[in-house]
């Protein structure tokens, strides 16, 4: 064969092959990083990010929560119906749809998959939501495609608990790995990557009645490093990355200006509080001052959050109203707004508590310079800018801010034990829409009601305010009386400033402008939410990409 | 060759008096922000830009330079001081004296002391003003600093202690006291300076690695150390290279001290 | 042409850790203006006797039985602070590399002060008018400018003899000389020799001379030792050892020397 021959014979295969990748639209892989290892495989059982991510993938659920929306959506379930005070919730499901492995799906799947849920000894955090009070529930499966699921004391937020409950089958031999999501796991390299491919046998089917999801695989690689990660999302070897901060964020978009997404405020919050724990080792004045109402109003105000937004997140972040981020379409309060810079409402508030300005040092009434420390996490540049910002706020109504920044062990340890500390600045991750997850944070007795965790009884007339209103909102399943009490919290905790919320970070994600049908969201998984309907656009025939 | 000698000699003369008068030469305070431009290009107003919070960065490495150039020389000398006792000590009077010294040196060695630094950090009150707490991570670092330069003069000292002239002093009847001080002291003196010099970088870099951990010089003051953290961003040092002031004012500095070190030294021998 | 009674009459063995009998029962009587020589091969404990008579063993870790009286004083049992007392000021060592005994980061100046100050107190004229004597004394006559200059300015020669002004800036009664003259050239050695000759006429200083030159030694000492295996073997005048040398490793010796000691008279002769 001539050497002509070869060369002509080679670039014919190579058309081919690419035209039969071309040809097969619908198909492709699409890649992103993973922060860890997932714990478990088990949906049930899935607690950390990556699990959940997995689960996310794999997984069937009765309704699904649209990120876009933040509405309920019917998937295996065509229809619910929530009655008995929000004790009882009754399903009508999908007909003709089978797991990936072949088995039909049925109210019994269901039955089973509730009944293994609620066992006390798989212990699923899953679970735990559903149980407000102890007993068994109820489930009577009335036909093939209809169950009825009755919890013995009614649960907060019912069905929107289902977003989490991926369904697995009672019937099927591969129990394990049979799903009723748009992929299935098929290969798992132990700390370098996990492929899923595509379920053959998926309900779900795209307007034109093509049947979804599109993409042929999803191929997850475990990568720690962020930089890595962005570094890798600029060679184009992964199309997604769904939290980027913001200075790589702008670094990106001066690049790559169509991968830059940023989705707006997110839930996420920057706060920081003061120890008002009564057995705290601080001086009994700083104590004082901590408890003070007029005290935390007066450093909420000195703060300059527009300041912090501008340039600690290059603008990519929104001064915060308060507890709620405005992206929480439903549950926010309107009617509240950011605490304005107000440094002469400020020093009057102070003065009003007997504080006085005494050559540029604020004094409290027994004459103490105010002082204090304000703890956070070493590492966190952006969370440390936002506390040198804050130091330089607050010299100008004369308190002195020491910022310590400390290894995270060690800050959680003096927040949650020792409680050796004055202040503090962290960033809270809200993932959920609904206030019944707050719980644990506003209850006065809660671990996580962080200025004063665990009280036995509330410490002030307005914690027990919040308390009822709280145990209000959780006994009600009707919304609108439920956001009526919630909005109340909202305006109790701006007023009082237990935490003094600075900013809502806004979402920033990237996509790779390969992606179609791309519309990255504030809430997770922000990026690939509606993964059955990406897919990857053809490889340009001039780029890189076709060698 | 001395011309070389003489300009890092001068360079050095300006660079410590625009330290120390940094108060008059500083065109702005080390912490004052200006919030209307954080990141800033080099102008008349800001000569080598600002940095992140929107504060100028010239005056901030003056300042910081001012921290460094102060307390890393204050941190060598006391490790160096440390080192002379336990190491010369051991060298010189060996026997047991040398292994238990050197056994303490070992374990200091393996020490894993950056956790023992945030033990103490974390052991430290809160309320610690900028100025302390520098003071505290320098005299830390001092403290901890001393083992591998103790193991170098230790071996400096024994070399001496077998010497000729050791035996000679001691045959000729001079006292253990003028004999450390006359005879063993000059002689370790280059091993002490060596060390002395090479720590002084050593510590300044070991500083803004603590500043990761949030050990270092505490917000808002300036330092080397926190001042080269503003250049892990590789990206964005490429495209503001004036960012790099303050590893070329590190190198600058450093890089004088041991040209006149050396000559001293060329001299000596 | 030994004078006077015993200021050194020593019988001992020394031992060091894990090598026992370095030394066995020693025995030197060294008199008043008498110069001594020991010859040995290296390693027969030469080294070893001159601390042990200085009381510096323990820098080798090694120890002493035995007795040594000094001066009517038994060194054996005195303190490190009284021995310190004696020496240096009557009882002094020169060693026998001239450059590595010397201080390499000390002026010669500062040496010799050290050393004067060890023994003496009184003004810096004083110290001075001391120190340029004994350099005059071991003919380094521009005293003044050799002061300023470091050991590695000097030559061997030159750093030998302020070696040895040291040991006798104090004008010991005992001069132990470890070796002097091995490091040097041929000429150098013999005007070292001479050197010591002198210092033991014009100071009537004892001298213990130690050495594996037979030759150098033959032509300094009024007596010789010979030491084999930490042993003397035989001791006896300069002339009974070299004409009627009864143990047979001093035949040896002696049958090794590159030449007959023809000059022997003369440096005898010379020597008185």
């Amino acid at each position: 064969m001539s050497r002509r021959m070869q060369i002509v014979l080679a670039s014919f295969c190579f058309c081919w092959l690419f035209v039969s990748t071309a040809a097969a639209q619908s198909g492709g892989e699409l890649r992103f990083s993973i922060q860890s290892e997932p714990k478990t495989f088990d949906p049930m059982l899935a607690d950390d990010d990556s699990s959940e991510t997995i689960r996310y993938l794999t997984g069937g659920f009765l309704i699904r929560l649209n990120r876009q929306t933040q509405t309920l959506e019917p998937e295996l379930a065509t229809s619910w119906k929530v009655s008995n005070g929000g004790q009882t919730i009754s399903f009508e499901l999908r007909r003709n749809v089978v797991f990936s492995d072949g088995t039909p799906f049925s109210a019994d799947d269901v039955a089973y998959t509730m009944r293994t849920l609620m066992d006390p000894n798989l212990h699923s955090p899953t679970a735990d939501p559903f149980r407000s009070v102890e007993g068994q529930v109820k489930i009577d499966v009335k036909s093939p495609t209809a169950i009825v699921l009755q919890f013995p004391g009614p649960v907060a937020n019912l069905e929107e608990l289902f977003d989490s409950v991926a369904i697995v089958s009672a019937k099927s031999p591969h129990r394990d790995v049979a799903g009723l999501g748009p992929f299935v796991v098929a290969e798992h390299k132990a700390g370098s990557s996990i492929v899923l491919r595509r379920n053959p046998n998926y309900w779900k089917r795209d307007a034109a009645g093509k049947p979804l999801p599109y993409l042929d695989a999803v191929h997850l690689d475990i990568q720690q490093n962020r930089d890595l990660e962005m570094l890798r999302f600029r060679r184009g070897e992964i199309q997604l990355i769904n939290t980027i901060a913001p200075d790589a964020f702008d670094r990106l978009a001066a690049d790559m200006r169509s991968a830059a997404h940023d989705a707006g405020p997110s839930f996420d919050t920057e706060q920081m509080w003061f120890n008002q724990v009564a057995s705290a080792p601080i001086p009994d004045y700083k104590k004082a001052w901590f408890r003070s109402q007029n005290f935390r109003r007066a450093v909420s105000q000195a703060i300059n959050r527009a300041d912090m937004c501008r340039i600690a997140f290059a603008g990519h972040a929104q001064p915060a109203a308060g507890m709620i981020s405005p992206a929480n379409h439903f549950w926010f309060n309107a009617k509240l707004r950011p605490e304005e810079t107000d440094v002469p409402g400020a020093l009057k508030r102070l003065a009003d508590d007997g504080f006085h300005l005494d050559k540029d040092v604020l004094r409290d009434r027994d004459g103490h310079a105010v002082e204090f420390s304000i703890i956070t996490n070493a590492g966190n540049k952006v969370r440390e800018r936002l506390a040198v910002m804050m130091q330089d706020d607050l010299a100008r109504i004369g308190i002195r801010l020491n910022v310590v920044t400390l290894d995270f062990p060690s800050l959680i340890d003096r927040i949650s034990h020792s409680f050796n500390y004055e202040a503090c600045l962290l960033g809270l991750v809200n993932v959920d829409l609904d206030p019944s997850t707050q719980m644990n944070v506003w209850l006065s007795s809660a671990s996580n009601h962080q200025w004063n965790p665990e009280e036995k009884t509330p410490a002030t007339p307005w914690e027990v305010e919040i308390d009822r209103l709280m145990h209000a909102q959780a006994s009600t399943t009707d919304n609108k009386q439920r956001k009526e009490y919630f909005d109340r919290v909202q305006e109790i905790v701006a007023d009082q400033a237990p935490f003094i919320y600075l900013v809502n970070k806004n979402a920033l994600s990237a996509v790779s402008p390969t992606v179609r049908n791309a519309a990255p969201v504030v809430l997770r998984p922000q990026t690939y939410w509606n993964i059955d309907s990406l897919y990857l656009a053809a490889p340009d025939p001039s780029g890189r990409h076709g060698e | 060759m001395s011309r070389i000698r003489l300009v890092a000699i001068v360079f050095l003369a300006l660079t410590f008096s625009a330290v120390l008068f940094a108060d008059f030469v500083a065109p702005a305070p080390y912490a004052k922000q200006f919030r209307e431009v954080p990141n800033a290009a080099p102008s008349l107003k800001h000569l080598l830009g600002t940095d992140d919070l929107g504060r100028d960065s010239f005056s901030r490495l003056l300042y910081g330079s001012r921290v460094s150039l102060l307390l890393a020389p204050a941190a060598a000398l006391l490790s160096t001081l440390i080192a002379a006792f336990v190491g010369g000590s051991a060298g010189y009077l060996g026997g047991w004296f040398e292994r238990v010294a050197l056994a303490a040196t070992d374990l200091s060695l393996s020490l894993p002391w950056l956790f023992l630094l945030l033990t103490v950090r974390a052991l430290l009150p809160l309320n610690v003003a900028p100025v302390t707490s520098v003071v505290v991570t320098f005299a830390l670092l001092g403290v901890l600093g001393w083992s591998s330069s103790g193991r170098v003069i230790c071996s400096g000292a024994r070399a001496i202690r077998e010497s000729d002239f050791v035996l000679q002093a001691k045959a000729l009847g001079c006292a253990p006291h003028r004999l450390i001080l006359r005879q063993v002291l000059p002689n370790l003196q280059p091993v002490l300076s060596a060390q002395f010099w090479t720590s002084i970088p050593i510590f300044i870099i070991a500083e803004a690695n603590l500043g990761i951990l949030g050990l270092g010089v505490a917000e808002p003051l300036p330092s080397w150390g926190n001042l080269l953290r503003g250049l892990e961003n590789w990206p964005e040092v490429k495209a503001s290279p004036w960012k790099l002031a303050p590893i070329v004012a590190l190198i600058a500095v450093v890089s004088c001290f041991q040209l006149i070190f050396q000559k001293r030294e060329n001299l000596a021998s | 042409m030994s004078s006077g009674e015993n200021i050194l009459s020593a019988n001992i063995s020394v031992d060091y850790p894990g090598k026992k009998g370095v030394l066995r029962d020693v025995a030197l009587d060294i008199a008043q203006g008498e110069i001594l020589g020991l010859v040995g091969e290296s390693g027969s404990g030469k080294s070893t006797l001159s601390l042990a008579i200085l009381g510096l063993l323990n820098l080798k870790g090694g120890t002493a039985r035995g007795n040594m009286a000094f001066l009517g004083r038994e060194l054996t049992t005195l303190s490190e602070r009284e021995m310190r007392s004696i020496r240096g000021r009557q009882l002094s060592l020169v060693l026998q590399s001239p450059h590595s005994s010397l201080n390499p980061a000390l002026k010669i100046g500062t040496q010799l002060t050290e050393a004067w100050k060890a023994h003496a107190q009184g003004s810096r004229v004083q110290c001075r008018r001391d120190i340029l004597s004994a350099l005059q004394m071991v003919s380094l006559l521009d005293g003044e400018s050799l002061l300023n200059r470091r050991p590695s300015e000097l030559s061997v020669g030159q750093a030998q003899r302020v070696l040895i002004a040291l040991a006798i800036l104090h004008r010991p009664v005992l001069l132990i000389a470890d070796e002097p003259t091995s490091a040097l050239d041929m000429i150098t050695q013999s005007e070292i020799l001479r050197l010591f000759a002198r210092l033991n006429r014009e100071l009537r200083m004892s001298i213990l001379f130690i050495s594996h030159d037979l030759l150098a030694v033959a032509s300094l000492c009024h007596r010789i030792a010979i030491l084999k295996d930490g042993e003397v073997v035989e001791c006896g005048s300069t002339e009974m050892i070299f004409n009627h040398p009864e143990h047979s490793y001093t035949r040896q010796l002696i049958a090794a020397l590159p030449a007959a000691p023809a000059r022997l008279e003369e440096v005898v002769v010379y020597s008185r």
